[in-house]
């Protein structure tokens, strides 16, 4: 109880730690988006034709839609013409090894907390996992570490540009298969403009030797980051991956939209966690990110399973559906989620389970926990198709209120053409109860941190899911996102 | 026919699950003789419309008039303008039962009518539609403080398609119970909202029974505006061959509306494996004291139910329909009224018969004989409307 208390009075006591900017030349692309754009960042990348084209498309396609408006979210008009697209850290010469990476981008990911090095273990833990990291700093992966254990193993882990010139039949065959370039505004923009991400392939019978990592950071002023991450897990791999994104506080909003495709094939097993963790504006809904994310998952092989978890507690508006289309036969969908809002913060969050073959099953856990004038949203779609008999779901929303100022709202839709489907849906909303709060009080804690234990105790099903590592991290973010929400 | 074009499309999150298009095609139908209609053996006003027009000759008015009401600025609300029926009561009255028979040949009729209960006023109105066309109706309800209304709808018409919007304001502490059934082979659309002062009670719910191509939806939103407020939201969906039925109900719980409770359950069954059953209970909470609930599930019969009275000794076919029966007046039993709710089990009785008898018969199996399959629904107890729905 004694170190609870600790952790919680630790967790409850410190604002948005990672606003600060790191201060390093860049080069930028011209402000504003245009074919120009497009071409400079493919030419930028050294991108074969095939790939320019495949923006080109994109972009002309981006031209001809409407950004979406079903989401619970008031957004003011964004200005795709007042930002920059691309930004780059400048380098003299490419790297030979991790010791020349510039100290200030070193410094960065270590005041973050993110293992540049190769350590051997983590936070002095003995027997911990090892841990290999790609670092996405602004449009650039400026590091990917433990490269050589892993291709030991046969698993590729590297930036997307990497893997387009070094795997492009690999890129070829699966970029754009799960999320299609028009799938939505979004997404078509950022298959136009995406400047770096995550490429990995593990192949057949492999199961990853450690997790694998990328941490996203937007450090530039006036910058947008599209990241597109691509992961095929080959019949009967395994591999778990985790996301974690910060950036610095900025009065400005900056946008974000990426885009995340899994694919798993007959018996492959993919885990996803997301830290999500940028800016989210100041108290009166200053600044902050705008995320709109595009998540899909293709469960094409008999057996496959694909696992969502998703920690939300950061950016100003959060427009995010991490996805799962069972196709294969037995496939498994999961999806966890603690999505958590403060001050003015919107979030409009859920999944789809999208069931086409048989037997496919699929669980739904979200917790929402809003607090100060937030509004928090869990929006998700069950479909079952004709053809998938014997498909089974079950989804659980809760929904926690710290204050009168701030909504709860849930939006399921459920579309079943199965009668062999069993579909459950379940729903609650509450507050924190004064017995709650008056029991944990009399045993000695404040306030804020009876709130910050009753809240991990809410998301601790969905906080279970996660790795250990981002366990502790997120279980401290809940806390700090919540500060200042009580009394 | 351009009237139609200027509605909402099924991209917005309103109507996503809309079938605007049968509008135009039911409006075209072409006109029928005037079906045969019955008025239940109840007292008080009966009012009969046909194409939108009182036949005075048939009709008793009682407390009812004919007057002009207001317009609506909802899509299809706003059609229904210009001269209507109104129920108006002052404080502490109490009218007899009113009837309202809803005739259609064929093309397309709108009409709006009003009710309004003055504090502690009581009332109860049944609707019936039917025959073909398209049917758009405007309702809008104001309930005094302590009134209570209870409203049975069924929607009988073997073709074309019946439109429904209502508004209702319910008063402080008063009450508004609403039963739709939808057991005709028209489509549909129940859109309504429903705004609850201060301790008010609403209850909207119904079952909805499509098979063929048909597609019937629900769409109703209840707003607590004020604390204390509950309501209800109870549907049932049963869909057969390559139908669709849509159950969307949302609850928005205002700012200062705490100790609200509201609860939902949205239920479908599936008889075919070509029909589509979608559910939408949706939560739009503000208020932080709150008790708001809701379920929805979709599927087939409980297996293990149906193995427990097949043991028993009972046919497969009688236990499903059984089993579907009970399905189904779980909607209906809060009809308050005896006599109505008899009537509209009745009508939900002959679509099972229909649809199950039918079902038996394209699976080959030695189904016995329609009306064997439900021992309570003799075919006298049908009419005419529960026999030509059976050919359809």
């Amino acid at each position: 109880m004694a170190t609870k208390n600790a952790e919680a009075y630790e967790a409850v006591s410190k604002k948005y730690e990672w606003g600060f900017a790191t201060d390093i030349e860049q080069d930028f692309a011209p402000k504003g988006l245009s074919e120009d754009t497009v071409r400079y960042i493919s030419a930028k990348k050294g991108e074969p034709e095939w790939m320019l084209e495949w923006r080109l498309k994109a972009y002309r396609r981006w031209l001809t839609m409407d950004s979406p408006d079903w989401a619970k979210l008031s957004i003011p008009p964004i200005d795709y013409q007042d930002a920059y697209y691309y930004a780059e850290p400048r380098q003299k010469k490419t790297i030979a090894s991790l010791d020349e990476l510039d100290p200030e981008i070193r410094r960065t990911y270590e005041k973050l907390g993110i293992p540049i090095a190769e350590q051997e273990v983590l936070a002095g833990v003995e027997g911990a996992r090892k841990v290999a990291v790609d670092a996405v700093f602004d449009s650039v992966s400026v590091a990917t570490t433990f490269r050589a254990e892993l291709k030991a193993a046969g698993v590729i882990f590297l930036s997307i540009s990497e893997a387009i010139r070094e795997y492009p039949d690999l890129v070829r065959k699966w970029l754009g298969k799960v999320v299609p370039q028009h799938d939505n505004y979004f997404a078509t923009l950022n298959s136009a403009v995406f400047s770096d991400g995550t490429f990995v392939y593990v192949p057949k019978g492999v199961r990853c030797p450690m997790e694998l990592s990328t941490y996203f950071r937007i450090n530039a002023e006036n910058t947008g980051q599209f990241e597109r991450t691509l992961i095929v897990a080959d019949e009967g791999a395994y591999v778990s991956y985790l996301e974690g994104c910060t950036a610095p506080m900025r009065d400005e909003n900056q946008l974000h939209a990426a885009v995340v495709e899994l694919v798993a094939l007959d018996d492959a097993e993919i885990k996803y966690s997301t830290v999500q963790n940028w800016y989210p504006g100041d108290e009166n809904g200053v600044g902050g990110i705008y995320n709109f994310v595009t998540k899909r998952a293709l469960c094409q092989g008999r057996n496959s399973k694909v696992s969502w978890t998703q920690v939300e507690t950061g950016s100003a508006v959060t427009w995010k559906y991490p996805s799962c289309v069972l196709a294969g036969e037995n496939s498994v969908g999961e999806f966890y989620s603690v999505a958590v809002t403060n001050n003015r913060q919107q979030a409009d969050t859920g999944t789809k389970m999208i069931h086409l073959g048989k037997g496919s099953r699929s669980t739904i856990v979200s917790k929402g926990i809003s607090a100060g004038r937030s509004d928090n949203t869990y929006r998700g779609l069950v479909r079952v198709a004709p053809t998938a008999e014997g498909v089974r779901n079950f989804t659980q929303c809760d929904s926690l209120l710290l204050g009168d100022q701030c909504g709860a709202h849930t939006v399921p839709y459920i579309e079943v053409k199965n009668p062999s489907a069993q579909i459950e849906h379940e729903a609650t909303t509450s507050k924190i109860s004064e017995d709650q709060l008056f029991y944990a009080m009399s045993r000695g804690l404040d306030q804020e941190a009876a709130v910050a234990l009753i809240v991990n105790g809410f998301a601790r099903e969905v906080l279970q899911q996660l790795p250990m590592e981002f366990a502790v991290e997120a279980q401290k973010l809940l806390g700090i996102s919540l500060e200042g929400s009580v009394g | 026919m351009t009237a139609v074009l200027d509605l909402p499309s099924t991209r917005e999150e309103a109507w996503r699950w809309a079938d605007l298009g049968a509008l135009s095609a039911a409006a075209a139908l072409a006109p029928v003789a005037a079906p045969a209609h019955e008025f239940l053996d109840l007292p008080g006003a009966r009012l009969l419309f046909v194409d939108g027009v009182l036949d005075e000759a048939r009709s008793q008015l009682h407390r009812v008039e004919l007057t002009d009401l207001p317009t609506s600025d909802h899509a299809l609300g706003r059609r229904a303008a210009g001269k209507g029926w109104r129920l108006s009561l002052d404080a502490r009255a109490a009218a007899d039962p009113v009837q309202v028979v809803h005739v259609a040949t064929g093309r397309e009729n709108h009409l709006p009518a009003h009710i309004h209960l003055g504090d502690d006023a009581v009332a109860q109105v049944v609707e019936t539609f039917v025959g073909a066309g398209w049917q758009n109706r405007h309702l809008s309800v104001t309930l005094g403080k302590g009134a209570r209304l209870m409203r049975s709808v069924r929607l009988l018409q073997p073709a074309g398609f019946v439109s429904l919007r209502e508004e209702a304001d319910v008063g402080a502490a008063a009450s508004l119970v609403a039963v739709f059934l939808g057991a005709g082979g028209q489509g549909s659309r129940i859109d309504a909202r429903l705004t609850l002062g201060d301790g008010a009670f609403g209850d909207y719910g119904g079952a909805l029974l499509t098979a063929g191509e048909q597609r019937q939806e629900c769409a109703v939103r209840v707003n607590h505006a004020q604390p204390d407020g509950s309501s209800r939201q109870l549907w049932r969906a049963v869909a057969a061959d390559r139908s669709q039925a849509s159950l969307a109900a949302a609850v928005e719980v205002a700012r200062h509306a705490q100790k609200t409770d509201g609860e939902q359950s949205l239920r479908g069954l599936l008889l075919h494996r070509t029909a589509t059953v979608n559910l939408k209970p949706e939560l739009e909470i503000f208020a932080d004291d709150v008790k708001c609930a809701h379920g929805a599930t979709v599927g087939e019969l409980d297996a293990r139910a149906l193995f427990y009275m097949e043991s028993r000794g009972i046919p497969r076919a009688r236990a499903q329909a059984l089993l579907t029966r009970a399905f189904v007046n779980d909607a209906l039993e809060r009809i308050g009224d005896e006599t109505t709710r008899a009537a509209f089990e009745a009508d939900a009785d002959a679509w099972l018969e229909a649809s199950l008898s039918r079902r038996e018969r394209s699976v080959g199996s030695t189904a016995p004989r329609a009306v064997e399959i439900l021992p309570g629904a003799e075919p006298t107890q049908l009419g005419p409307l529960g026999a030509a729905e059976g050919e359809g």
